[in-house]
């Protein structure tokens, strides 16, 4: 029987040089702490030796258009390629160096994309799209040198509105715990993304966060109050800039009821930066 | 819900960088066959990026156009 081994949820932009530019050294400072304490867990991820690694991440209009964006996509296929976009924008930039395809775990991904038609999850599918920051600076943060292990990436949107429930999101995460339990595979699971930052989406108002909401949220996972988070609405989520916790959302369906240890918390200003872990053996 | 031409036209500036030389050089031509508003036509000429955003411009699309994109 299959089970969880590991699971974690962390910032996604992992980059010193963004933060020292936009937010100045204690930016920088900040975030470098934050890629210790990653590492450190990727450390712990990896020696409870992983068969699949499942990354819940959103998309920012990288990979998906306005052609079509889909509320939840679970990539399928063999291998999946590193986003390459001429010009990108600096944190997408800071992947150049890392290596351009990953291995997929495609059994694992299959029973997902299959089990949740069944089950009354339309989740779309992807055997094309590629990965960026939101993906791959976590990924290779937590594994450094040594190989990641086989991915399944999985897809909310959290930007495109409208957006999936935090409810509906939290309900996925469970079936992702069934899929896991009823296969043979022992599984790694991490959310990325967050905290706030970018309320409202507004382009006026970027570079400030909402560090009373964040504080309630920690304090919401510490205590694992599930029902609290998934009561979220998408207007506080949109109004404080917690769009992100929607990825945050899915692993904690996986991983009810334990409750977060929180390895990281900061506030920055611009955004608020965290890392967290699950209990799960 | 975003105003879906302008996000198209947005989309295209930060995947195709022909289209975003041809807009640099002369934006009205370009957006000649668009269907878009006075106000949001005008928002792309100036490159007015906060009105484009109030306009239904995604933000993510805003900050991240090569050479355009600002925060």
């Amino acid at each position: 029987m299959g089970k969880i081994v590991y699971a974690a949820a962390m910032s996604h932009v992992l980059a010193p040089d963004y933060y020292g530019k936009n937010v100045g050294p204690h930016g920088r400072k900040m975030v470098e702490e934050l890629i210790d304490v990653v590492r450190e867990m990727g450390r712990t991820m990896l020696a409870a030796r992983p068969d699949a690694l499942v990354v819940i991440a959103d998309d920012h209009l990288n990979v998906f258009s306005f052609d079509a964006v889909p509320a939840m996509c679970v990539r399928i296929g063999r291998f999946v390629e590193r986003m390459v976009q001429a010009d990108a924008i600096e944190f997408d930039r800071a992947l150049d160096g890392l290596p351009e395809r990953y291995p997929l775990h495609e059994d694992l991904a299959n029973r997902i994309l299959e089990r949740g038609l069944e089950d009354g999850f339309d989740f779309a599918a992807s055997w094309s799209a590629p990965l960026d920051h939101a993906f791959l600076s976590p990924v290779s943060t937590l594994c450094g040198d040594r190989p990641a292990p086989p991915l399944v990436p999985f897809w909310v949107n959290c930007f495109v509105a409208p957006l999936p429930m935090a409810r509906r999101c939290f309900a996925a995460g469970r079936h992702i715990a069934r899929v896991v339990a009823e296969g043979p595979w022992d599984v790694a699971v991490i959310a990325t993304g967050g905290l706030s930052h970018f309320p409202e989406l507004s382009l006026a108002r970027v570079g400030t966060s909402d560090p009373a909401f964040d504080r309630r949220i920690v304090r919401l996972l510490e205590a694992g109050d599930h029902e609290g988070l998934c009561a979220l609405t998408t207007k506080e989520l949109h109004e404080s800039g917690s769009h992100e916790l929607l990825n945050w959302m899915v692993l904690l369906g996986a991983v009810s009821p334990a409750a977060a240890k929180v390895r990281f918390f900061g506030e920055m200003g611009r955004i608020d930066l965290a890392a967290m872990e699950w209990s799960v053996r | 819900m975003s105003r879906y031409d302008v996000n198209v036209i947005l989309y295209k500036l930060k995947k195709d960088a022909a289209f975003r030389t041809r807009f640099q050089a002369s934006p009205q031509t370009v957006l000649a066959e668009a269907d878009l508003s006075d106000e949001e036509r005008e928002a792309f000429v100036r490159w007015d990026t906060r009105r484009l955003n109030e306009l239904g411009g995604s933000l993510h699309l805003l900050v991240s156009i090569p050479h355009l994109g600002g925060h």
